[in-house]
């Protein structure tokens, strides 16, 4: 989230689209009623009525996978309706740079940007790039009139997105649309904000980052980012799913988002020459252009005294990926299947229901010498080798099972989806035998030393010269909490003000006094901060529980701790104009006081009031020392046209992997071009077949949760008291496709799709309706993902609908696509 | 002590049945074996070790494919209760000072009269034929706390708190009639309806069975007035008329 | 010594007292339900007790009623024009120096009351196995439940008169409950008829 849980009392308008907060983070909606009640307006687009749509104000369906679409004509319509912030847009964002005159879109292209290779199906971004000047500077025009100016650009791509087409696309009836676009647009004004709610509804799409990309443009558009109220809202699946993220969770970013190194960078100079982004402009805050502090600090963390400047803070010990290697699930899972891995550590999941195609996930593991399951309980994956279709005499994997605590038996930081890392402690002791994951991880790494000390191996160092303090057995949190922060390894002098900043040895007091001279640690750079010092003492700041509100905007700045550096909201120097003064006086995050009074030394002098800014710089109007407000991008801009992702510089709609027509209604590419293809002309693996528009499979099927249960159930269906509100697999259609298929309600059917099939009780309902999709009738179903044939014992409660769900994934994240597919569905 | 009430408002509630886990866990009750027929709501009624529910009530839509509406559910500690008027243990339904209309198993000997006393259908029976209903967490708002299921209702879709100042909470909040204001001699747990009740599936008017409004206002004082007397009557014959005598016995005497 | 004849046999007089005590018992844990008598405890117990009391009496007393059926219900149902004269002297109960017509071996307001018994017995029992076995059907517990008080209701009003007449009202009769035997001039002058029937 840019913003947080509470803020979402502060909006005008909440769009809900792509999540359904109301049955997977139903607090959230504490504070969706609280706005509701001020007057503001709850609009949820879903191909399904949901709980959450039970309680709109407005709501409008479409069909699974054409968000860019629906989005897209948003976009149309508030540029068609003047309805954008023209000082915010023209001032903060980047649509009047000038685009390169060699860049051509979809509209000129059929459905390709510029420099499309279709063997590797890869775009060259040569073209996708902005015209400078001499001194190295975006070119711009300040009217946005120029042909050639990104704003011009973007309204002839959207150009084509007209009512008409985009309801013929997303089945959405026009008069819906028009009215959840007017509904939206009305947000552009400076006194009146919108915000965004998303989840895995827009992300597990063969265009997931586009989904996201296309609304972060509206948002820019309508200059809702940066304000209270406002903003791009993740909601996070699990309750630390946030922390895990900037702990580094996926292949490809260490903690702090800094990228993994792969193998062409050499040198720890090489990867920081390459990987720091630059700008030559200086009013451009442009703070990714700390990485290298960062990763040094962080180096220096993992390895200590092992990391010296002579060999490059121990860059040598990290791991590296190959060039252009990607090892995200599809391709781990893909990999497994093919027998390349000996053995898997299943920690905290349950891929046997939890991955995409999971028929294909279990029988990769079949493939494997051995498994560890860490886990509260066992589970389908833990069990695999007695699942359906298995005979345990021809599976040679020897599993272990690993229990964990909860997380109420045991003491640490949970992050929520508004950065808010909040210290938990231990309830009761841990059950049986079970213990927590971080005392396992801890036995775990010392007997794996312990036996690299011994027998040696090919490249020991990365084990051997770890620091890795953390007690014998059981693992004293805070001792992490405190590395994660960073420590002044050497004295810090401030040498302008000729002022110690931290004593050696103290808790760093943020990141903005990490060093690249290895004279600081840190675990993790956006954390810093979390655990800090005050009167020379050590503070856990995610401990906190001040309930203080000053603004009333419910950044309750002294509860817990957030990152960064307790920002409640983020590209907060947006939310005021040039000179510094909130564009909404009534909600004011920030401002500008040039008589602001500091309460240590009593003097006044100009500052920022309110939440923690995006830098202290004064505001923009100044000459010299003005900054620009978004300072995580390299030129300061908001970015309308966004050349840093795989599958183009805007969002295009294309279909996904599997859907019910054999064209796109927009161009002549059906799918996203730049997403990897498992199986295709060319071949691939049964298991990932896919079957598109194909009589077969005639209906659109999505997978999503319930407010009852969590994820694959592993812990829910475990919960007698959940079970009982949840106990089986269903399948979620339209009176009308029932009507078809003389199903009633309570009928167990089969849904099948090209790679398995489920049973599911049929939940007959007016909530689906079926959709006018370019002229003909398209029918919808949807199923939850909780069930799994390993618990309830008695298989009652069904298998999982990912059995169900293609190998095809974003074209940027490889996060596979199980919101949009086909299906078919018949009486049992 | 002020009268305490639940308040509930299905405009807020997103049926996210918190409440119904939230009651389960503090009222340690297990769990019941369902099966899915078809529908979110589950299980399909009150049952003696389920308290409280959310119904889940679809109504035609003129903007929408449905109106959706989740209503909870649970005993609505009448004033004027008909569990208790009708119940022949003493003791086995009282009135804590909350107003809450709670029990005692211990003093209930298992009649089941209570069930056709109560309006909305609410008294169930363990396996061995105790009442069990919600108690409004008895034990828990004697302490000061509020019960379990509004407590964690996210929403405040079930607020708890001094009845008059809930009702006229709502009122203000443009809520023109609060369902069961006066039912009953006013429930505590009232409903602050959009529509008509009919439409979230309450009756409009409820009422305590006639036959046991007449059993309570007639038969039960003649039993106790009739008796007398007949025993009174008696002894009036006696004295004022006497023994019956007999035509000879009469003669002889006279 | 007068000659005694005997009126009443040694079961007969034994139902008579099963069906008076059952239905003492039914009464008095019925108050104790209807009036929340928690003083009821000190004879019973508990109220659970009670209850457990009451449902097993009232199988005895169904019982008792069915075999008094035997005994009283053909004679009950046989009226003569004498039971008209009675009945509209109202038996003689509200004169001093009455002049009724002449009786068989029962009265005509001893016919009617039992009459009433049977009815309203009948009712109560049915009711009351009701209420028991099959709870959950509100429709049938309300209607039992009604019926059940009203036929309790009348019994308590019918078994207080019946007592007092049996007693004090008319002397000599608890005899024919005690012993079976009444003397037999005593027989004559109440149940002429019946004295004659049996060739005395
Ligand atoms: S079942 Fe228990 S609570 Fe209900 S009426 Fe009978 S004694 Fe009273
Ligand atoms: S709702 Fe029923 S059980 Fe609850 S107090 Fe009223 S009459 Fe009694
Ligand atoms: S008040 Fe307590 S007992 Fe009643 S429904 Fe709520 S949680 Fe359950
Ligand atoms: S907890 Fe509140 S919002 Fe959730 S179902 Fe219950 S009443 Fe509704």
């Amino acid at each position: 989230m840019t913003n947080h849980w509470v803020d979402l009392k502060n909006a005008d308008v909440i769009l809900v689209m792509g999540s359904n907060p109301a049955e997977n983070h139903p607090i959230s909606m504490k504070w969706i009623m609280k706005a509701r009640e001020k007057g503001a307006k709850l609009v949820v687009v879903d191909p399904r009525f949901t709980r959450t749509a039970a309680r709109a104000d407005l709501y409008a369906p479409l069909r699974s996978g054409t968000d860019i679409a629906f989005l897209g004509g948003m976009i149309k319509y508030i540029l068609d309706n003047n309805l954008y912030f023209k000082e915010y847009v023209v001032n903060y964002t980047n649509a009047t740079y000038l685009v390169n005159p060699d860049f051509k879109g979809p509209a000129e292209l059929n459905g390709l940007f510029s420099g499309y290779d279709e063997t590797t199906r890869k775009y060259d971004k040569k073209t996708w790039s902005f015209q400078m000047d001499e001194k190295g500077l975006p070119k711009k025009d300040m009217t946005m009139k120029d042909p050639n100016c990104v704003f011009q650009i973007m309204k002839k791509h959207y150009s084509r997105y007209t009512p008409d087409k985009v309801s013929s696309i997303t089945g959405t009836p026009k008069e819906k649309l028009l009215e959840v676009y007017k509904a939206y647009g009305s947000t552009g004004k400076p006194n009146r904000v919108g915000t965004e709610l998303y989840a895995m509804g827009w992300t597990q799409h063969t265009v997931g980052t586009q989904n996201i990309r296309t609304m972060a443009i509206i948002q820019l558009l309508l200059g809702n980012i940066g304000m209270a109220g406002g903003g791009m809202n993740a909601l996070r699946g699990e309750s630390n799913v946030q922390g895990s993220t900037d702990f580094g969770l996926l292949f490809h970013i260490l903690p702090g988002y800094i990228p993994v190194p792969s193998a062409t960078l050499v040198d720890l100079k090489t990867y920081i020459d390459k990987l720091t982004p630059k700008t030559k402009d200086p009013r451009s805050v442009n703070w990714w252009g700390n990485r290298g502090k960062y990763i040094t600090s962080y180096l220096k963390s993992i390895y200590g005294s092992n990391a010296t400047k002579e060999n490059g803070f121990a860059y040598d010990y990290l791991p590296k990926l190959d060039e252009g290697m990607n090892a995200s699930w599809l391709n781990l899972f893909d990999q497994m299947y093919k027998g390349k891995f000996d053995g898997f550590f299943a920690w905290g999941q349950n891929p046997a229901c939890s991955g995409a195609n999971a028929g294909k996930v279990r029988t990769a593991l079949t493939k494997l010498k051995w498994m560890v399951n860490v886990n509260l309980f066992d589970n389908e994956t833990a069990s695999f080798w007695k699942g359906p279709g298995l005979n345990p005499k021809d599976i040679q994997t020897e599993v272990f099972m690993l229990p964990c605590a909860s997380s109420v038996e045991k003491e640490g930081s949970i992050t929520n989806s508004g950065r808010l890392a909040q210290w938990r402690y231990k309830a009761i002791e841990p059950i049986g035998q079970s213990k927590p994951d971080s005392d396992i991880v801890n036995e775990l790494f010392l007997r794996v030393k312990k036996m690299y000390q011994k027998q040696g191996g090919a490249f020991p160092d990365p084990i051997l010269k770890l620091t890795w303090n953390y007690g014998a057995k059981a693992v004293n949190t805070h001792l992490i909490a405190k590395e994660v922060n960073g420590y002044y390894i050497e004295e810090l002098v401030d040498k302008k003000a000729n002022k110690v900043v931290g004593k050696k040895g103290d808790l760093c007091t943020n990141f903005v006094t990490l060093q690249l001279d290895g004279t600081t640690s840190c675990g993790n750079w956006i954390y810093s901060g979390s655990y800090t010092m005050k009167d020379d003492k050590q503070v856990n700041m995610m401990a906190r529980r001040k309930k203080d509100d000053p603004t009333g905007l419910g950044l309750f700045s002294d509860w817990a701790w957030c990152w960064p550096v307790n920002r409640r909201i983020i590209y907060n120097r947006a939310s005021v104009n040039m000179e510094g003064k909130p564009w909404d006086p009534k909600r004011a995050v920030i401002k500008w006081n040039p008589n602001k009074l500091d309460p240590k030394t009593k003097k006044t002098g100009p500052g920022w009031e309110g939440d923690v800014p995006d830098g202290p710089a004064p505001p923009m109007a100044d000459e010299k020392a003005g900054k620009y407000p978004f300072i995580m991008r390299a030129d300061g801009m908001g970015a309308l046209f966004g050349p840093g992702l795989a599958d183009g510089p805007f969002p295009e709609h294309y279909e996904a992997l599997e859907c019910p027509l054999q064209a796109n209604l927009l161009s002549k590419q059906r799918v996203n071009p730049a997403i990897k293809m498992f199986f295709d002309k060319k071949g691939g693996l049964k298991e990932d077949q896919f079957l598109s528009c194909d009589m077969r499979f005639p209906y659109v099927a999505t997978t999503y949760r319930v407010s009852e249960h969590w994820q694959t159930g592993v812990l829910t269906r475990h919960l007698p008291w959940q079970a009982e509100l949840q106990p089986q697999q269903f399948v979620e259609l339209s009176e009308e496709l029932a009507k078809e298929k003389n199903i009633k309600s309570g009928d167990k059917v089969t849904v099948k799709s090209a790679r398995g099939e489920v049973w599911a009780i049929a939940m007959v309902t007016n909530r689906f309706k079926p959709f006018k999709v370019a002229n003909s009738t398209v029918h919808q179903v949807g199923l939850p993902w909780h069930f799994g044939w390993q618990f309830p014992e008695d298989g009652s409660g069904g298998d999982s609908s990912n059995l169900l769900t293609p190998t095809v994934g974003d074209a940027n994240t490889m996060i596979p696509e199980t919101k949009a597919f086909m299906v078919n569905v018949e009486k049992a | 002590m002020a009268r305490k009430a639940l308040l509930i408002s299905p405009e807020l509630c997103i049926g996210c049945r918190g409440c119904q886990t939230a009651c389960k866990g503090w009222n340690q009750l297990p769990a019941e074996k369902t099966k899915n027929t078809g529908s979110f709501e589950n299980p399909a009624d009150l049952t003696p070790i389920v308290f409280n529910k959310i119904r889940y009530v679809e109504v035609p839509s003129e903007k929408d494919p449905v109106r959706w509406l989740f209503v909870s559910q649970r005993c609505m500690h009448c004033d004027d209760a008909g569990c208790m008027k009708i119940c022949p243990a003493p003791g086995a339904l009282y009135k804590t000072k909350e107003g809450a209309v709670a029990f005692n198993k211990e003093k209930c000997i298992g009649c089941k009269l209570c069930v056709a006393g109560c309006p909305f259908n609410v008294p169930r029976y363990d396996a061995k034929d105790k009442i069990s209903k919600c108690n409004l967490c008895e034990d828990r708002i004697a302490a000061g706390l509020e019960p379990a299921c509004s407590k964690t209702c996210p929403t405040g879709a079930i607020k708890y708190g001094e009845r008059d100042s809930l009702i006229g909470g709502s009122k203000k909040a443009g809520f023109a009639k609060v369902y069961g204001d006066t039912d009953l001699g006013g429930l505590g747990s009232i409903y602050a309806f959009k529509d008509s009740p009919k439409l979230y599936g309450m009756e409009e008017n409820p009422q305590i069975p006639e036959s046991i409004v007449f059993w309570h206002k007639v038969l039960k004082p003649l039993a106790y007035w009739g008796v007398g007397g007949a025993v009174a009557a008696s002894l009036l014959h006696y004295v004022v008329i006497g023994p019956h005598k007999d035509d000879e016995e009469v003669k002889k005497d006279g | 010594m007068d000659k005694m004849i005997r009126k009443a046999g040694v079961f007969e007089i034994f139902n008579h007292w099963v069906l008076a005590i059952s239905c003492f018992i039914l009464a008095l844990t019925g108050y104790a339900f209807l009036f929340h008598l928690e003083q009821m405890t000190g004879i019973f117990g508990s109220f659970a007790q009670m209850k457990v009391i009451h449902n097993y009496a009232g199988i005895v007393f169904t019982g008792s009623l069915v075999i008094s059926i035997f005994f009283y219900l053909p004679e009950s149902l046989h009226m003569t024009g004498d039971d008209l004269k009675w009945l509209s002297m109202l038996g003689g109960y509200l004169s001093k120096h009455p002049h009724v017509p002449p009786m068989g071996k029962l009265n005509t307001g001893q016919k009617l009351a039992y009459l009433g018994l049977v009815v309203s017995g009948i009712a109560i029992a049915v009711s009351g196995f009701v209420i028991w076995l099959m709870p959950g059907v509100k429709k049938y517990i309300l209607l039992s439940h009604l019926a059940h008080n009203i036929a309790f209701d009348y019994i308590v009003f019918a078994v207080a008169a019946h007592i007092y007449l049996a007693t004090l009202a008319n002397p000599g009769t608890l005899r024919i409950m005690l012993s079976g035997t009444v003397p037999l001039e005593w027989a004559r002058k109440k149940s002429p008829k019946w004295v004659k029937e049996m060739g005395y």
